[in-house]
């Protein structure tokens, strides 16, 4: 009784041990009190990732990936599939909750500055998620084949074709030269593979958050059900706020244009991205040069992969007040980087997304060393959260 | 919530002693709650592989057979694969209809070869058993063979008006496809 053996145990427990698993990471796993709800991110994106490769594999079955036919085939899924329309909103939604998902953890890594300490592979996974989000959202935003997204592909795969050496080379063997028959089963080929890699890197970030995690200071309670409770109320709320945009704001943030079919011979007169990918599209947009936009993209990028280093402070020294109230102006400063770009082009807005694009930098180049080293409004704001979570 | 749990650790017998059928049922509750919402949510991606209601359409097609004159056949194509609708003369009933099955390379009675209330109709596959040909003899003019029936003009195999081989390479009666009689001018294939 008291020495359990392999014989008393069950033949598949003595092979594979799931209920020992369960008691050691779920039902017994000790977990930090009064985590936030906004903790569960990380669970509710690979749940999304999940939605989107079921919903997506479904697509497929009716895609025609050609150009001409791939437009008319996305049609014949919402007019004559069952379900289809149900599927094809599934799909296009599930990406902007996901991407408001990942948007809100890059937002809440950079508030608590969550990449300080152990918390840096954590964050370079979760940039290294958005990353391959944006990919593979350019690449399905591509394959609907509509108005805009057939000049995106085209454009996108023209300007590899003027670039020389390397960055040619690898842009001709990602496009197969100038957008033509086959291009866009290339897409579909690269869509699968970025998504799939996106679940790896999706469960690695959610094992790297446990693993790097801090210990449990106080008495910590067990992970179910305090926490399965918490990741299911999480949950309902995340599945309320899609089921609303599903049936009521299918195409929310879409550019409406791409609704309809690309005409080969007629530019539309606003080419945006979808929303998730304009704050980037308007850095990448900024310098006239084919080259130099591929240069601004990857450096909007790579402040935040130095940000670790940008910021001067102490791990586990509390963020300032103003460093905070700067992350939020950040935060302002991107969604209003893809309010103006997304605006139909004039004068006003083209200076207004110079002065978004100058803060952004500043932020990370100038603002965020200088607020970090600097001990100003350090302290009170380091009282506030451990008095708070004590009354309760 | 997290706290409440723990500071009831004290009373937790009589805690657990009162609440269990509460808790039983809340257990319950949420389980078949959670069953019937994963069902529904399952449902659409499920129902998306069925074939759609054009494919169902075109894929039970209903043929009127009442314009086919007495000797002749109708060809469709169904499935990719060429349909023949024959009817009978009472001279071909007749001449058919006692044949005994053994003596045939692939033994078939009469009743095996149409359907019952319907038996001046013919419905058959016009691919012939060896090699893969359509077969003559749909119209009265064409060249039928000895038995006034099918021949294949691959191969020479010879079938009878019932499409039952009578000689040649090919081993098999021509095959009959899935189909019901609606009424006496219509059938449906599939």
């Amino acid at each position: 009784m008291a020495t359990p053996n392999v014989q008393t145990k069950p033949w598949l427990e003595s092979r594979l041990p799931l209920s020992t698993f369960w008691r050691n990471h779920v039902s017994g796993y000790p977990a930090e009190r009064d985590q936030p709800y906004l903790a569960t991110l990380p669970g509710l994106i690979l749940g999304a990732l999940i939605f989107l490769a079921v919903s997506g594999a479904v697509l497929s079955l009716f895609y025609v990936a050609a150009e001409g036919s791939a437009f008319h085939s996305i049609q014949f899924i919402a007019r004559s599939v069952n379900f289809g329309w149900l599927i094809q909103s599934f799909h296009s939604t599930g990406t902007t909750m996901l991407f408001a998902a990942v948007y809100l953890l890059l937002f809440r890594g950079i508030l608590g500055s969550q990449y300080k300490g152990s918390g840096d592979l954590v964050w370079f996974l979760e940039l290294t998620l958005f990353i391959l989000l944006l990919l593979v959202g350019w690449l399905g935003f591509v394959l609907a084949d509509g108005a805009t997204g057939y000049w995106s592909l085209h454009n996108a795969a023209m300007a590899g074709a003027r670039l020389g050496g390397l960055p040619g080379a690898i842009a001709e063997w990602i496009f197969g030269g100038p957008a033509g028959p086959g291009t866009l089963a290339r897409m579909v080929v690269f869509h699968v593979v970025l998504a799939l890699l996106l679940l790896v890197v999706a469960s690695t970030l959610i094992i790297a958050r446990r693993t790097t995690a801090p210990p449990v200071q106080r008495k910590p309670v067990a992970l179910h059900p305090y926490y399965t409770a918490q990741y299911f109320t999480a949950f309902v709320i995340f599945a309320l706020i899609f089921a609303i945009l599903v049936f009521f704001a299918p195409h929310l943030g879409e550019n409406h244009l791409n609704l309809a079919a690309a005409n080969p011979l007629m530019v539309p007169a606003v080419l945006t991205p979808p929303w998730y990918l304009l704050p980037l599209a308007a850095i990448g947009s900024i310098v006239p040069t084919t080259l130099g936009g591929v240069i601004a993209v990857i450096a909007g990028l790579a402040v935040l992969y130095a940000l670790p280093w940008l910021d001067r402070s102490r791990p586990g020294a509390s963020t300032g007040l103003l460093y905070r109230f700067l992350v939020f102006i950040l935060g302002l400063d991107v969604i209003a980087l893809a309010i103006a770009s997304a605006a139909p082009p004039s004068f006003i807005t083209g200076i207004l997304i110079k002065l978004f694009i100058v803060w952004y930098f500043l932020h990370f180049l100038v603002l965020t060393p200088l607020t970090s080293s600097t001990p100003v409004g350090a302290t009170p704001v380091g009282a506030t959260p451990a008095g708070g979570t004590e009354s309760k | 919530m997290a706290g409440s749990g723990t500071e009831a650790m004290g009373h937790v017998d009589h805690v657990e002693a009162y609440e269990a059928p509460r808790r039983d049922f809340l257990k319950i509750l949420t389980l078949a709650t959670g069953a019937v919402a994963s069902g529904a949510i399952a449902w659409p991606f499920i129902d998306a592989l069925n074939p759609t209601r054009e494919a169902e359409a075109t894929a039970k097609p209903i043929i009127n057979v009442g314009g086919i004159a007495e000797n002749t056949a109708i060809r469709v194509e169904w499935l990719g694969q060429p349909i023949y609708i024959r009817k009978l003369t009472a001279k071909q009933i007749a001449d058919n209809q006692f044949v005994v099955p053994d003596s045939l390379p692939d033994p078939a009675s009469y009743g095996d070869r149409v359907k019952p209330g319907f038996e001046t109709f013919v419905v058959v596959v016009g691919l012939n058993t060896g090699i893969a040909c359509e077969l003559e003899g749909n119209n009265p003019s064409d060249t039928r063979g000895p038995f006034d029936g099918w021949l294949c003009p691959c191969d020479g195999s010879v079938y009878d008006p019932l499409g039952r081989v009578r000689s040649g390479p090919a081993p098999k009666n021509l095959a009959i496809p899935r189909f019901t009689f609606l009424n006496d001018t219509q059938i449906q294939l599939g």
